[in-house]
């Protein structure tokens, strides 16, 4: 589903280079958990996924079902199934939250020559899955992510990714701020997703997490290379080890 | 100073509209010595009338000219109100208005025998304009509280460059209540339309008044309010400005009677050359009111947004509250945005205070709407309508401001002939 290769990639206005080199393939049907320390480049790398504007690609490639994805931009990568549950979501002052569900569910449709949804079937579509994500009606009403709740915004963020659902789900630090049983309640929802032809990236600083969304890899990524890959129980030693070892490596 | 051709032909329009003699004589008078304001009149500095009104605009009454029935469509409140009062070229339609049915609403027009008087504001060259050449306009009474909105569409649609004049009063007596929703709209010909209001409110009365001021692509809109708020009344006036070339809107409220509120606010979605002025001034003469005004303003192109507001608290005026907030939302670079609060307080116990923005959208926004799926230019035109909306809070009636909301949505998209 997604084949990075040799990703090296700059902030465009200093021309920092934040990744140095990123091989990374994750198949449909598989969950990957990126970790890692503060600052190693994981949101920047799930920005550069999700075609945020600010970064230049220096090196490498993205192929994403098959074609290049960095050629495309963001709202058709999203289209295109490409999603990011934001590390720290964005509040919109005056856009409402089913509007925008609305316009984004039926972009997304259109873009792929699919029928647009009606307003009574999206209200459906949304209730339903807000009501098993333990997202109350008022949330709805307010503006995007406006006076929510760290938890809240995140929970919002799962919601919008069960009602788009996409192919590749990019989840940055969907777990932090959430409580234990939201915690549960979310991953819940995430599990909802898993199927065969879909993937994810869990980028999480804690293993609690991969608990109950369960990875087939593992990879620690540091000073913007991915310095370790393994099974689940790579991020049982990190909870237990640190990444002392590593950035020692990349020194 | 030399006459302008438009001064001129005003000069020489000696029909003057029958009745109120004395008074359109003596704003006759006052008009002639001081002439359309150039910008070294201080509340005209960004708004030079002299220069903008620059080919002779010879007054007309009536003359229907283009497609009137559709130039009535523009009003966003049909169906919202049940009844309509329709001026054209600053004649009163009979056969396309529709009165209301209440018998708490009581209403003239100025061409038919009217037993009001008008208040000249003297020092105002566009009031003076005005009075001498109003040729109709609604004269409104309210006693009792009136649910039904009344709606007032002024149209201008001329051969030739015209200046159109109309003047209404709205009076609300004692404890009466009211909403009135009007539009101001024209045809492609180059025009002044010149229209005042005067607001007298009595003691508990309560206006809500929005408009929709949708001038043509070349028309040029002198909007005067002129109010007169007493003991406990409360005034709500919207403006949402998005079409014609030149709009300078002006506002003088005054508080006669204590704990009185008025709330005047407004936005402008402005592209191509349009240029829009508000121009306010709130008098707290007496103690214990509360003034409010919020503009926010989108700037398109090489659009000019301006926004002045003196807020004026007399000596004795003790315990007045007055916050003004102007937010400009410049989307090119040759967008401009102007804007001066003015606050002279002569007493010691108040809450007054002011704020103005101006900005582009925020990118984080941008990226958080395509990151969802949504084309640039649809997630511009959410963020652009979202900034404009966050001013129609202000207006109470949820119909007008979901009509509000549909066209600030489908602003960008709009075509503008200018
Ligand atoms: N636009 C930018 N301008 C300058 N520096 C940037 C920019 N974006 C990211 N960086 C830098 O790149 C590095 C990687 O940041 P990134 O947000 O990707 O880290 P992270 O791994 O997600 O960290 P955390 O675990 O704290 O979320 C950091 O040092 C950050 O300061
Ligand atoms: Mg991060």
């Amino acid at each position: 589903m997604l084949e990075i290769k040799n990703l090296h990639a700059k902030v465009a206005e200093e021309g920092t280079e934040i990744l140095h080199g990123i091989d990374l393939t994750v198949n449909a049907g598989e969950v990957h958990a990126i970790m890692g320390p503060n600052g190693s480049g994981k949101s920047t790398l799930s920005y550069i996924l999700s075609g945020r504007e600010g970064y230049e690609v220096t090196e490498g490639s993205v192929t994403y079902k098959g074609q290049d994805l960095l050629q495309l931009e963001a709202y058709e990568r999203a289209a295109a199934g490409v999603f990011l549950a934001f590390q720290y979501p964005i509040e919109i002052p005056g856009v409402a939250t089913m509007q925008f569900l609305k316009v984004a569910l039926n972009s997304q449709r259109k873009y792929r020559g699919e029928d647009e949804l009606s307003t009574p079937d999206l209200m459906r579509l949304v209730r339903e899955k807000s009501t098993s994500l333990g997202i109350k009606p008022e949330m709805l009403k307010r503006p995007v992510n406006v006076g929510f709740s760290g938890g809240e915004k995140k929970r919002a963020e799962v919601l919008q990714m069960a009602v788009l659902e996409p192919s590749l789900c990019i989840l940055d630090e969907t777990d932090s701020g959430l409580d234990i049983d939201a915690l549960r309640v979310v991953a819940e929802g995430v599990n909802a997703l898993r199927s065969p032809d879909r993937a994810m990236i869990v980028i999480t600083h804690y293993q609690r997490l991969l608990d109950y969304i369960v990875p087939d890899k593992v990879h620690v990524l540091s000073k913007g290379r991915i310095v370790n890959s393994g099974g689940k129980e790579l991020a049982l030693e990190l909870e237990k080890d640190g990444y002392a070892a590593y950035q020692d490596d990349a020194a | 100073m030399n006459r302008t051709p438009a001064e001129q032909t005003w000069d020489e329009f000696d029909t003057l509209p029958s009745g109120f003699a004395d008074i359109r004589k003596t704003a006759a008078d006052n008009f002639k010595s001081s002439g359309l304001p150039t910008r070294r009149v201080e509340e005209f500095k960004w708004t030079d009338l002299r220069r903008l009104i620059d080919q002779p605009y010879p007054p007309i009454i009536g003359k229907l000219h283009g497609d009137i029935d559709a130039l009535i469509a523009v009003s966003p409140f049909a169906g919202i109100a049940k009844n309509r009062l329709v001026f054209i070229n600053g004649l009163f339609d009979q056969a396309r208005s529709k009165m209301p049915d209440d018998s708490n609403v009581t209403i003239t027009t100025l061409s038919g025998k009217p037993d009001m008087d008008f208040s000249l504001k003297a020092d105002d060259p566009l009031d003076n304009l005005n009075i001498a050449y109003a040729s109709d306009g609604a004269l409104i009474r309210i006693s009792g509280k009136v649910k039904d909105p009344i709606e007032l569409v002024y149209i201008s649609s001329t051969k030739e460059p015209a200046t159109v004049t109309t003047r209404n009063i709205i009076e609300l007596d004692e404890g009466a209540e009211a909403t009135i929703l009007e539009t101001c709209t024209g045809g492609k010909s180059a025009y002044v339309s010149n229209n005042a209001t005067e607001i007298r409110l009595a003691k508990g009365a309560r206006l809500d008044r929005v408009r929709l001021l949708d001038d043509g692509p070349l028309g040029i809109q002198l909007s005067n309010l002129i109010a007169d708020l007493g003991e406990n009344s409360k005034l709500a006036d919207f403006t949402f400005i998005i079409g014609g070339r030149t709009v300078r809107n002006q506002g003088f409220a005054t508080f006669t009677g204590q704990h009185a509120a008025v709330n005047i606010s407004g936005a402008y979605m402005l592209k191509g050359k349009q240029h829009a002025d508000t121009t306010l001034v709130i008098d707290h003469a007496v103690p214990s009111c509360e003034s409010r005004e919020l503009f926010k303003c989108v700037m398109d192109d090489t659009s000019r947004g301006v926004f002045q507001a003196k807020v004026i608290v007399a000596r004795d005026a003790q315990k007045s509250d007055g916050q003004q907030t102007a937010n400009a939302l410049l989307l090119s670079d040759t967008a401009e945005f102007d804007a001066k609060p003015e606050l002279e307080i002569y007493a010691d116990d108040v809450l007054c205070g002011h704020g103005a923005t101006s900005g582009d959208l925020d990118n984080n926004h941008l990226f958080y709407l395509m990151s969802r799926g949504i084309p640039e230019s649809r997630a511009r035109a959410m963020l652009i309508a979202a900034f404009a909306s966050s001013s129609f809070e202000e207006i109470s009636n949820e119909a007008v401001r979901e009509k509000f909301n549909q066209i600030a949505d489908g602003w960008l998209e709009r075509q503008m002939e200018v």
